[in-house]
């Protein structure tokens, strides 16, 4: 395949795929259950669909930035048909090295003074 | 597929709708990955109906629509990659390996072969079509000509027994031998004094007039004497054939059709047998038709009809127009039957020596009279086309060799992967055979449209000609012969890539060897020579053909309407009164009749006798042409007045009759002499054509023997002194185009004479355009041959080049880095391919020389060394040479010293 495993290769990296790997970072997580944390933590600004997340997993797993696991314990209701992804340290790095880009605009923008300084800003909903 | 778990108990409508997209993925799309994919849509889909009711639903799928569709492409495309991918890794495994798999039966790797073959073709195709191409051309034109030459020369005639019918020649010291025409009683003779032959026949051709049912038909005639049909031993298709009975004066008139002839005038009405035809004016009983098949080759037939001499005329020395035609006894041979024939000429000699003086007879095969005038230009052509296959067998193994030299890095890693030599060998086998089989395809449409247009050209002019077919013994030859030419020469390479050392011609690459370049260029300049043969022959042929076209014909030829008619029986001045209704019609300037156009043959002869230098008593006189024409024929033929005074209406048998001749006549009896007023008569003692007459003008020679023979001497009799000539030609004079008036001609001749038919309308430019039809055709079958093997060999000269500049890359690339200018990087390669066109053009020059002696009957005008056309040639021959030398050359400037120096 044409991409590259390298961390930081693919940035900037898709809205999409950067929330997939953010949501992956509280653990194992199936691909519905993905779409609707993503939705919940955006307020619904970013809603995959099942083609669209498919996708993305797909890339993710080709580039070796998350894997598919079986669940250690099933949980309560759980599908056959349901596959668990985890994030692997090769998309962890991604995931940061994304942050640390967006981090280096944000703080350009701060610098010229198009944000506020960094003080008393309340988190954002559903990040730590 | 039951869902499992409380998600979605059961798929929604939606969800189904979803599912079905989902088929529009490839076949290559995981069905796990489906399944989840579906999975997840299902719990998206019962969400939303939870909280949105069925919108809910609707909005989930619109909403997956276009991130679906998206993923069906993207899906799509990365399958077709991998498939592509899969196929090429699959196709390099297979070239390596799969036609060398041992545990394969003889069929199944024979196939892979073909397969294998027709896919390095492919792969090749430029090779390829020029392979096919020159095969394509080699082997149709050979198999065109073979099959005109098989069916003409070669292939017996269709009688019984076709090497024991013979015809007899007459071989008179003053004369060539020619077929010899016998009087009536002269047959009697020779048929009673003979033993060597069982049936014993002759015959003579006219245009014959047949009145049927319906309108007057021209027919061509065979009129016979004894029993023909057993000479030829055929069977009528029904009723009879012609018996020695019919040949009684008493017998009823009988007639027997040719199976076209039944069918023009009867349909296929098998009823005709014993009704009335009126043939020339003479009622005759069809006694018989002949079978569809049946062909007198001697002659055109359309009807048979007996002599019925008279016991008078039977005695008749002085007519000499009889063909004999015999069928030799079981165990005799030609040469008895001529020492009879001679035998019997000896006694003739003496007992008849008025008649018979220099009587010599011999017999030959009446195929060998048929075809022997024919033969020169026929093996020309022969020739010729052995030439062109010669270059195009050449040509291949150019070719192959060629290919065979690149593929050595390939033999050797089969050979590396295991491959039996042997197999290797039958690989490049299976690709010649399926050469030779395309080209022998694509050549039978060639030849079969060359055999057509050679037969068209050559209706009027060859005998047998509808004999002609196609010969799929031929085709097959010519197929065979250039494919061992391929493998013979396609082996060699082989042979010696499936024995070499595999790495070490790994290593080597593709660069072949100086032994492959000097073999190469040998076989170049092998095509070269025989191309400039064929171009040599071609230039002499066109040279003579623009001789002939260049000959004086001696008459104006443009605006000459003609047209044939048997008048037999009509009086001449009925025939006078056509002349003047035709003069009426507007747009006819002159209109005249005579017994022969000119160029198309000699005509009539006649004994020539001088009344003031009478023939000694026991000698022949000398037979001369006389043509039978209207006073003002002259005129409207434009033929020019020498001497005298022309013909006019008041020349006639019973108020002084008077003669014109032609110069060649009044220069071979009257040289440096006036001959006006000389008196002379034609034909023999006690039948005489014409009373006394004078010589009263001479006139301009026209080539009667045809464009490339001498003035036939001729003496032109008055129509009213020749009352009895059956057979005229009209000529008619035009002001406008001569077809213009063609109707009104045809009308006016039809309401003159309502009784007899008109054939072979025809401008007297198409005449002559027939009469050189033959030599025409030579040259263009030759020029087109020429040209073929000269394109040919010029493809041979640029593959050689390329060849060289390409193995030459480095040291070509090490003398520009070190100064030398791309002119002279040019000039060496042009030179090289200067130096191949040298060695051709001399070679081919010698081939040339002895080669054109033997066509040297078939040239006019131009002598077969002619200097001029030797140097044309060999001008042309090095053009093309330096032309095709010229890509490569420019290619070797264009070599980047760095690029060259770092490549293999």
């Amino acid at each position: 395949m044409s991409e590259s495993r390298h961390p930081e290769a693919g940035v900037p990296l898709s809205a999409q795929v950067f929330q997939i790997l953010l949501s992956l970072l509280d653990g194992d997580m199936h691909g519905y259950a993905l779409i609707q944390d993503i939705r919940r933590r955006t307020d619904d600004e970013i809603v995959l669909t099942a083609s669209t997340l498919y996708a993305a997993v797909k890339r993710l797993l080709g580039v070796g930035w998350i894997e598919e696991v079986e669940p250690e314990e099933p949980p309560p209701g759980h599908d056959e048909r349901r596959r668990y992804y985890r994030m692997t340290a090769l998309g962890r790095a991604a995931a940061r090295a994304e942050a640390q880009r967006l981090q280096r605009l944000t703080d350009m923008a701060r610098d010229k003074r198009l944000l506020g300084p960094l003080v008393t800003t309340p988190q954002p909903k559903g990040s730590r | 597929m039951t869902p499992v778990g409380r998600v979605a108990p059961r798929p929604s409508r939606t969800s189904r709708t979803f599912r079905a997209a989902l088929r529009l993925l490839p076949s290559t799309f995981a069905a796990t990955d489906a399944r989840e994919l579906a999975h997840i849509y299902d719990a998206l889909d019962a969400e939303a109906r939870r909280t949105r009711g069925w919108p809910g639903g609707a909005l989930a799928l619109a909403r997956e629509l276009p991130g679906l569709v998206h993923l069906v492409a993207r899906e799509h495309a990365a399958a077709w990659r991998a498939r592509r991918v899969r196929r090429v890794q699959l196709r390099r495994i297979a070239s390596y390996q799969r036609p060398y798999s041992e545990d394969t039966s003889m069929i199944e790797s024979l196939l892979q072969d073909v397969r294998y073959a027709a896919r390095a073709l492919r792969k090749n195709a430029s090779f390829a079509a020029i392979a096919v191409a020159t095969l394509a051309l080699g082997i149709g034109a050979n198999a065109a000509i073979f099959s005109v030459v098989n069916g003409v020369l070669l292939r017996p005639l269709a009688v019984r027994d076709p090497d024991r019918v013979v015809t007899v020649m007459s071989y008179a010291a003053t004369q060539p031998p020619s077929v010899y025409g016998s009087s009536p009683a002269n047959f009697m003779d020779l048929r009673r004094e003979t033993r060597a032959v069982s049936q014993f026949a002759a015959f003579s051709t006219s245009l014959a007039t047949v009145v049927g049912a319906g309108e007057p038909e021209s027919f061509q005639a065979v009129t016979t004497v004894g029993d023909i049909f057993g000479v030829l031993g055929v069977r009528p298709l029904f009723g009879r054939t012609l018996t020695p009975n019919d040949d009684s004066p008493e017998a009823a008139p009988a007639v027997v059709l040719s199976h076209e002839t039944w069918q023009r005038l009867y349909g296929e009405d098998r009823s005709v047998i014993g009704r009335t035809v009126t043939v020339n004016r003479k009622p005759r009983v069809i006694v018989g038709v002949m079978p569809p098949g049946f062909r007198f080759a001697a002659a055109p037939a359309d009807l048979w009809m007996p002599e019925q001499w008279s016991s008078e005329y039977a005695a008749n020395r002085d007519q000499y127009y009889l063909q004999i035609i015999a069928r030799l006894r079981p165990g005799a041979t030609v040469e008895r039957f001529s020492a009879e024939l001679e035998t019997v000429a000896t006694r003739l000699r003496t007992d008849h020596a008025e008649y018979n003086t220099d009587l010599h007879l011999r017999a030959t095969s009446l195929q060998e009279t048929i075809v022997s005038a024919v033969r020169p230009r026929l093996l020309m052509l022969m020739g010729a086309v052995a030439f062109l296959l010669l270059i195009t067998c050449v040509n291949l193994a150019n070719l192959t060799f060629a290919r065979a030299s690149s593929r050595h890095g390939e033999f050797a890693v089969r050979r590396a992967l295991g491959a039996a030599r042997g197999r290797v060998v039958r690989q490049l086998l299976t690709e010649s055979v399926l050469l030779a089989t395309a080209g022998g395809l694509v050549g039978i449409a060639v030849g079969a449209g060359l055999l057509r247009a050679i037969i068209a050209a050559e209706r009027a002019s060859l005998p047998r000609v509808d004999e002609i077919t196609l010969d799929p013994v031929a085709l097959g030859f010519t197929a065979m012969v250039s494919l061992l030419a391929g493998v013979a020469v396609g082996l060699l390479p082989a042979m010696r890539a499936s024995t070499a050392r595999s790495m070490e011609v790994i290593r080597q690459g593709t660069r072949g060897s100086g032994a492959h370049q000097r073999a190469r260029s040998a076989l170049v300049v092998v095509e070269l020579a025989v191309a400039l043969m064929l171009l040599s022959g071609a230039g002499l042929l066109l040279r003579s053909f623009g001789r002939l076209l260049a000959v004086n014909t001696g008459f104006e030829t443009e605006r000459l309407l003609t047209m044939q008619m048997s008048v037999g029986g009509k009086s001449t001045q009925a025939v006078e009164q056509s002349l003047e209704r035709l003069r009426a019609i507007p747009g006819v300037r002159s209109a005249a009749v005579t017994s022969q156009l000119p160029v198309t043959g000699r005509g009539g002869g006649a004994w020539f006798n001088i009344v003031d230098r009478p023939t000694p008593p026991n000698e022949t006189p000398p037979s001369e042409a006389y043509r039978v024409v209207s006073p003002n024929y002259f005129a409207t033929v434009g033929i020019r007045l020498v001497r005298g005074r022309f013909l006019t209406p008041d020349d006639r048998v019973d108020h002084g009759p008077a003669v014109v001749v032609n110069e060649a006549l009044a220069k071979k009896y009257w040289p440096g002499q006036d001959p006006i007023g000389k008196q002379i008569m034609l034909g023999a003692p006690g039948n005489y054509l014409n009373p006394a007459s004078p010589i009263v003008g001479v006139v301009g020679d026209t080539p009667d023997g045809g464009l490339d023979n001498p003035p036939i001497p001729t003496v032109f009799m008055p129509m009213r002194v020749a009352p009895w000539w059956p057979v005229f030609t009209y000529v008619i004079r035009t002001s406008g185009p001569p077809e213009a008036v063609t109707p009104a001609v045809r009308r006016e001749l039809r309401a003159a004479f309502s009784t007899v038919a008109i054939r072979n309308v025809q401008t007297m430019e198409s005449v002559l355009h027939d009469s050189v039809a033959p030599a025409r055709l030579s040259m263009r079958l030759v020029g087109a041959f020429a040209i073929v093997a000269l394109v040919t060999a010029a493809l041979g000269v640029f593959g050689v080049l390329s060849f060289v500049v390409a193995q030459r890359t480095r040291e070509l690339g090490i003398r520009m880095a070190l100064g030398a200018a791309p002119g002279d990087v040019r000039r060496m390669v042009i030179a090289y391919g200067g130096k191949l066109a040298t060695a051709g053009l001399v070679i081919g020059l010698l081939g040339s020389f002895a080669v054109t002696r033997l066509i040297s009957r078939l040239l006019f005008g131009v002598a077969p060394t002619d200097p001029l056309t030797f140097a044309s040639v060999s001008a042309i021959l090095l053009g093309i040479g330096v032309l095709a030398s010229w890509i490569p050359a420019r290619r070797a400037t264009r070599i980047d010293p760095i690029a060259a120096l770092r490549s293999d």
